[in-house]
């Protein structure tokens, strides 16, 4: 018995270790020597950084707010021609990531890009380069992640509708409300955790991003860390501006865990009942037609499409691009890393369910933070912890260097997977498990079944489908994953996303089109295939 | 072989850190009995079946089965080695399994118990046709009630356990489950423990009933000495039949109270001449007659189908609650007088 639960103990504590390296990393080193960079930073850039960031996310929380709240009110409460194909098709949003949005913004857009093309196509020559706005700058990457980012805010604040506000409709009704009162007053209060959670994954995803501002130029704390590191070799700053970044952070994840305190897991109660949309034809119509269609065309199509063109004009790429290595890599880094992930949340899971200890639940909140760890800064801080590691080590012990692998390989690379995307698996499970009510366990040992028996009978085939989804969706992260690739993969290893991120920096829009729109199939293909589940009303 | 087929000694039962049951003693001798622990909501009743179970350690006592220590202080038998099957209040069903298989999740256990369910039977028995092929989602609350309780019972266990078993349940149906239920335990011999806080249905099914309140066992006997003899004015109180009225002892058979006048029967306990008391008055202590002198105000009537309850006033504001057939001669109207057969005789005159 004792045996038992110091493994369990054991288990999740290494786990909640790793998790927690990069934050106790970036912790140390800010209060390490500072050296002359971050001086110069702190009296230059630094301010700058933090304003751009803050710009950008005000404009991209404006944004997905009234996309997803809008697209979400229109296809939970109406009837109108289409809206079963956009209710699931708004969420191949997700397949898109902001960087991938930045370029084909910019292929459109920019001085003989697609737009030029077109209307040289439709009207003749011409001098159209000045008419063309230029979505560049901060406005393109508010652009490029509102776009990419919406699918949270829609998700949340639709599965919200759908449940709290049928029951509490008829009740506003049996008061004498009418429909829009209701609205005002019931359905949009009662969705406001939902909707300030889907905000804050935004706004965690939005000061997190690397790609879509450093391919625009745009200056804040991510590519600040990302440059202080590859420009300056500069570990110290880098984790320096990477506190600050994580001070942001920490606020806008109390605000997420804040809003959604109240919201506990709970089972429907029975006797749910859905009550009928309200059909809309003719005139009535257009606007949620023009604004769902608007939407899915700008976030899923429209980046596919220029992606699709380029690809087809631009064939010679087909034999630069090595298609069945990048293929092949996602597959490998996807199978190796979901399994570790699913194992080990499994393993702590159980645990943390059989030992019934506070301690242990403690333990394994810490381990999930990695969730809101921007990947820049989780590979950076990462890095640093195993170079400071295997300086120490050579130089107490004599040890040969140990930085090649951890750094610059896949094992490294899982690693970091791993910390990322932990508490998504981790999460996952648990949300499941928690469904199992306890007393279930316990009728099945009281008909006999020892605890893995019990975990094999009962815990497994109910956790099934969830596990394999939870797959999919870490497959989905880790195929739209650029930061951590970026800086920790092995040498010559490319991803679609990497493969297409240096294209797009040597200014090769061109070719970076065809690693994109593979990234855009894989992953919409698996978004595909998840939809009802991500669009189920949890 | 074993003297008692369950004991219970002098275990302490820790429901939360503000709630427990102390020094709980309990002793089943003969196999197939069937107990009721009666008490109040929150008293900790759920936790006692779960610690005989085997899902909750005890911090002090000795709990033992067919001789057999199963809980003490330093031992702890796993729930899946004492086969004692327990039947949850709220769903407990396997979600993604069918009704049929949920029955059939245990029925391999216990290869060599005394007796036999045939699956079919006790699925009529307990009102599941039809509902064989669903999932536990689809079923009503009384309907998972019943499928949990069949699957407890499939996996014939030497002692069964039931919380609250018929909590869900419509009335209408609840009386013939009670009558079914009862049946099958007594014909397959199974001992049974259950849990409840209706005294109607713990005085129907028990052989013995235990009372519960403010953390110990304040009585344990037969329902028939429960109702007729409690041991204490909580015991009174917590069975609300009847009331507690002032008297005073005038001799081995008779006492006095000041506006019902002389109350004659037999004494439980001795008292001195002269004692004051507190005399336990039931409903069906005393008899309508509207010759008599005795006369009593109806402050209250409630209609039960087959009998009127009538709540007297005595002119000293004691309220005397009475039991008369529904019957048209015994129909009073609140505010008239209702008049009392004197001189009153209670078989068991038991005071405090």
């Amino acid at each position: 018995m004792i045996k038992n639960i110091n493994y369990w103990y054991l288990s999740s504590f290494i786990v909640s270790l790793l998790v927690a390296l990069p934050i106790l990393t970036v912790f140390a080193s800010f209060f390490g020597t500072t050296s002359e960079y971050y001086e110069l930073l702190k009296n230059t850039f630094l301010l700058d950084y933090i304003f751009n960031s803050l710009i950008i996310l005000i404009g991209v929380l404006t944004l997905t707010f009234i996309f997803g709240v809008l697209s979400a009110y229109f296809v939970s409460f109406y009837n109108f021609p289409g809206v079963n194909f956009f209710k699931w098709s708004l969420i191949l949003s997700f397949a898109v990531p902001a960087y991938i949005y930045a370029y084909s913004l910019t292929a459109f857009f920019e001085n003989f890009g697609s737009l030029f093309a077109l209307l040289k196509w439709i009207f003749g020559e011409g001098d159209y380069n000045k008419f063309i706005p230029k979505f560049d700058g901060m406005i393109g990457a508010i652009v490029s992640m509102s776009f990419s980012l919406f699918g949270y805010v829609y998700v949340l604040t639709r599965a919200s509708f759908y449940y709290q506000s049928h029951n509490l409709i008829e009740v506003s009704k049996n008061l004498g409300f009418s429909a829009k009162e209701s609205f005002f007053k019931i359905i949009l209060p009662s969705a406001r955790p939902a909707i300030v959670a889907g905000l804050s994954l935004v706004a965690m995803e939005c000061v997190a991003d690397f790609g879509a501002v450093s391919f625009f130029n745009v200056s804040t704390l991510t590519t600040g860390i990302y440059n202080s590191w590859l420009s300056y070799d500069d570990l110290n700053t880098a984790n320096q501006l990477s506190f600050i970044l994580l001070l942001i952070i920490v606020c806008l994840f109390f605000t997420e865990n804040f809003s959604r305190g109240g919201a506990k897991y709970h089972q429907p109660s029975r006797g749910f009942k859905r009550i009928p949309k309200i059909n809309l034809n003719g005139k009535k119509s257009i606007l949620p037609i023009i604004f769902c269609s608007s939407l899915f065309f700008f976030s899923f199509i429209f980046p596919t499409l220029q992606m699709a063109y380029w690809t087809i004009k631009f064939p010679k790429y087909f034999q630069d691009i090595n298609l069945w290595a990048l293929n092949l890599n996602t597959l490998f880094l996807v199978i190796i890393a979901s399994v570790t992930l699913i194992t080990f949340s499994f393993l702590i899971n159980y645990g943390n369910r059989i030992s019934k200890s506070k301690f242990l639940n403690y333990l394994s909140l810490f381990s999930i933070s990695g969730y809101a760890m921007p990947g820049v800064i989780l590979a950076v801080a990462f890095m640093s912890f195993f170079s400071w590691l295997s300086d120490f080590l050579t130089l107490s012990f004599g040890f040969l260097s140990i930085k090649g692998i951890f750094i610059g390989s896949i094992l490294g690379l899982v690693l970091a997977y791993f910390i990322r995307f932990y508490s998504l698996a981790f999460n996952g499970i648990k949300s499941n498990y928690l469904k199992i009510n306890q007393s279930i366990d316990e009728s099945s040992y009281l008909l006999g079944y020892t605890k893995f028996r019990t975990f094999r009978k009962i815990h497994l085939p109910y956790l099934k489908n969830s596990v394999f989804l939870i797959g999919i969706l870490i497959a989905i992260e880790i195929i739209k994953e650029l930061p951590i690739t970026l800086i920790l993969r092995p040498f010559n290893f490319d991803t679609f996303a990497t493969k297409a991120y240096a294209y797009a920096s040597q200014d090769l829009l061109e070719a970076a089109a065809l690693p994109s729109l593979f990234l855009i199939f894989w992953a919409g293909l698996l978004i595909f295939f998840t939809s009802k589940y991500i669009l189920s009303e949890k | 072989m074993f003297n008692n087929f369950l004991e219970i000694q002098n275990t302490t039962f820790v429901a939360s850190k503000l709630n427990k049951v102390l020094d709980f003693n309990l002793t089943i001798k003969n196999e197939g009995d069937i107990i009721c622990l009666l008490g109040p909501s929150g008293i900790g009743k759920t936790t006692i079946l779960r610690s005989i179970a085997g899902l909750q350690k005890i911090p002090k006592g000795f709990i033992s089965l067919k001789g057999r220590t199963l809980s003490s202080e330093k031992e702890h038998a796993e729930p899946e080695n004492r086969n004692i099957a327990l039947s949850f209040q709220d769903n407990s069903l396997f979600p993604h399994y069918t009704i049929l298989d949920n029955i059939n999740f245990g029925a391999k256990r216990n290869r060599k118990a005394k007796y036999d369910f045939n699956v079919n039977e006790l699925i009529k028995v307990l009102h599941l046709e039809g509902l064989e092929e669903k999932y536990p989602h689809q079923v009503s609350a009384g309907e998972a009630q019943r499928v949990s309780l069949a699957r407890s019972l499939m996996s014939k266990p030497d002692l069964l356990l039931l919380d609250e078993p018929f909590s869900n349940i419509d009335q209408s149906l609840k009386v013939e489950l009670q009558q079914n239920i009862k049946k099958i335990l007594k014909e397959k011999k199974i001992t049974t423990i259950i849990v409840t806080h209706d005294s109607y249905e713990a005085f129907y099914m028990a052989d013995y009933c235990g009372i519960l309140l403010s953390q110990t066992m304040k009585q344990y006997d037969t329902p028939y000495n429960i109702h007729h003899y409690p041991n204490s004015i909580e015991v009174v109180n917590f069975l609300n039949r009847g009331i507690l009225v002032d008297a005073k002892v005038l001799d081995e058979t008779s006492v006095e109270h000041k506006y019902l006048g002389v109350i004659k029967g037999n004494f439980v306990n001795k008292y001195k001449k002269g004692t004051s008391v507190k005399l336990l008055v039931q409903p069906e202590d005393l008899e309508h007659d509207d010759r008599s002198d005795l006369k009593l105000e109806v402050i209250d009537k409630k209609f039960r189908g087959t009998n009127f309850i009538y709540t007297l006033k005595t002119k000293n504001d004691d309220l005397i609650p009475v039991f008369v057939h529904s019957h048209h001669i015994h129909q009073h109207e609140v505010g008239e007088k209702f008049g009392v057969k004197t001189p009153i005789y209670i078989d068991h005159l038991v005071c405090f």
